[in-house]
């Protein structure tokens, strides 16, 4: 399953993914976040030591949590800030804490927390507006880590076409 | 000199690794007479004046931890809220996070390069450490021991005003480590830091086991 969470208000972006996926029979899910209320993580780490894999903050992004548990893609559509998502694409991300453990293990390497779930999504990043698109890919490439999975790149919001190739 | 400090952590005061690393290097930065402003990205409270010393003064020093790769959510929406500066202000960083190796923090500093002159800042550096999860779980002189080192650094700030020294570079530490060192890091891990970690869990009141899966195998 493909799952798409929008987190700009702008909802031509998803419309044009819905009618392009739909042409191309591929599974996927639509989140609109505008209307949720979606907090900023605050570090609390009960996540990993009171409640494992249940977010203390009870609000909205739940509902994306579980869905980013057992998809195979998920794509972050983003507005920008300097040169960078801004803060509500961001908190997707520090959100996902409780998809993985404390637990420590060597990756390629690396230290990195063990994964809580044995399916997790290639991660790709949706773009609207001015951002070093560079720096985006390096940081997709690492953000990808949590998951223990594969980038599947950055596109600008008129380079629909070019994700959705890399939708499956 | 005189430098506006900013604790970039969304995790309150009272828990924040960040405070605690800031508290020591803020003792060296003192000793020869500098003084400094702090304000807490936490306490939304306190971002109207955050804001107004951003614009008013030269010497700005933002601490924080490392969230995904790059800056906290919440550190990313204050700063959405400030005007550039007219590069007439030097902009520092304290970035610190959970992971030990230096690599891990390296993304996060590119980033924090280009976010000084986003804001019309000058870059003064950025002082790079990992492994600094631990603080919040230690007490007394073991944590000393992990903030310690800070307060050296603190003296170079205050007398460097940037992070740019050969001094700094060093205090990231090993960028990777080799293969003996982390054989010999998961052998420890399995053996005492998994108990350390169940018995943390208990003392917070965790009733599951630290992997359970509440969501299901595949969720939903
Ligand atoms: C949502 C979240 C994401 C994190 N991501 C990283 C990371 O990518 N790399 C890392 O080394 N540490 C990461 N950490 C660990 C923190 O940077 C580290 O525990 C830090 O010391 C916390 O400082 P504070 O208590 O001042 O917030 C993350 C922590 C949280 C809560």
């Amino acid at each position: 399953m493909v799952l798409l969470i929008n987190t700009t208000d702008d909802t031509g972006v998803t419309g044009q993914l819905r009618e392009l996926l739909e042409k191309t029979g591929t599974n996927f899910e639509i989140v609109q976040t505008a209307g949720m209320k979606i907090n900023p993580c605050m570090g609390c780490n009960h996540c990993w030591l009171r409640t494992p894999g249940i977010c203390s903050i009870r609000d909205d992004y739940e509902t994306v949590l579980k869905r980013i548990i057992g998809a195979g893609q998920m794509w972050v559509i983003t507005d920008t800030a300097l040169g960078f998502m801004d803060h509500k694409g961001k908190n997707i991300f520090d959100r996902i804490l409780p998809i993985t453990t404390m637990y420590l293990h060597f990756r390629n390497g690396q230290m990195r927390h063990v994964p809580r779930y044995p399916v997790l999504p290639d991660v790709g990043i949706i773009f609207r507006g001015e951002a070093d698109r560079a720096y985006l890919e390096r940081w997709t490439e690492r953000a990808a880590l949590n998951f223990e999975r594969k980038a599947l790149g950055v596109f600008r919001s008129d380079e629909i076409r070019e994700a959705v190739a890399c939708m499956r | 000199m005189h430098a506006v400090i900013m604790n970039g952590s969304p995790r309150v005061r009272k828990h924040s690794n960040t405070d605690r690393i800031l508290a020591r290097f803020l003792q060296g930065m003192t000793e020869d007479g500098s003084t400094f402003e702090q304000y807490e990205i936490s306490d939304r409270k306190q971002w109207e004046r955050a804001r107004t010393a951003f614009q008013h003064n030269d010497r700005i020093l933002i601490a924080l931890p490392l969230y995904v790769e790059n800056i906290p959510g919440l550190l990313m929406e204050f700063l959405e809220t400030l005007i550039p500066r007219g590069g007439d202000a030097t902009l520092s960083f304290i970035l610190q996070g959970g992971f030990a190796e230096g690599a891990q923090l390296r993304c996060g500093e590119a980033y924090l390069e280009m976010l000084a002159g986003r804001l019309g800042c000058r870059y003064g550096g950025t002082l790079v450490k990992g492994d600094n999860f631990g603080i919040r779980l230690t007490e007394g002189k073991e944590q000393e021991r992990i903030t310690a080192p800070y307060r050296e650094m603190g003296r170079v700030y205050s007398r460097e005003g940037s992070f740019f020294s050969e001094e700094c570079r060093k205090f990231t530490g090993p960028e990777t480590f080799p293969f003996f060192t982390r054989l010999l890091i998961s052998v420890v891990f399995r053996m005492i830091a998994r108990k350390r970690f169940a018995r943390a869990a208990r003392a917070w009141g965790a009733t599951r086991p630290l992997d359970d899966r509440p969501y299901g195998g595949r969720g939903v």
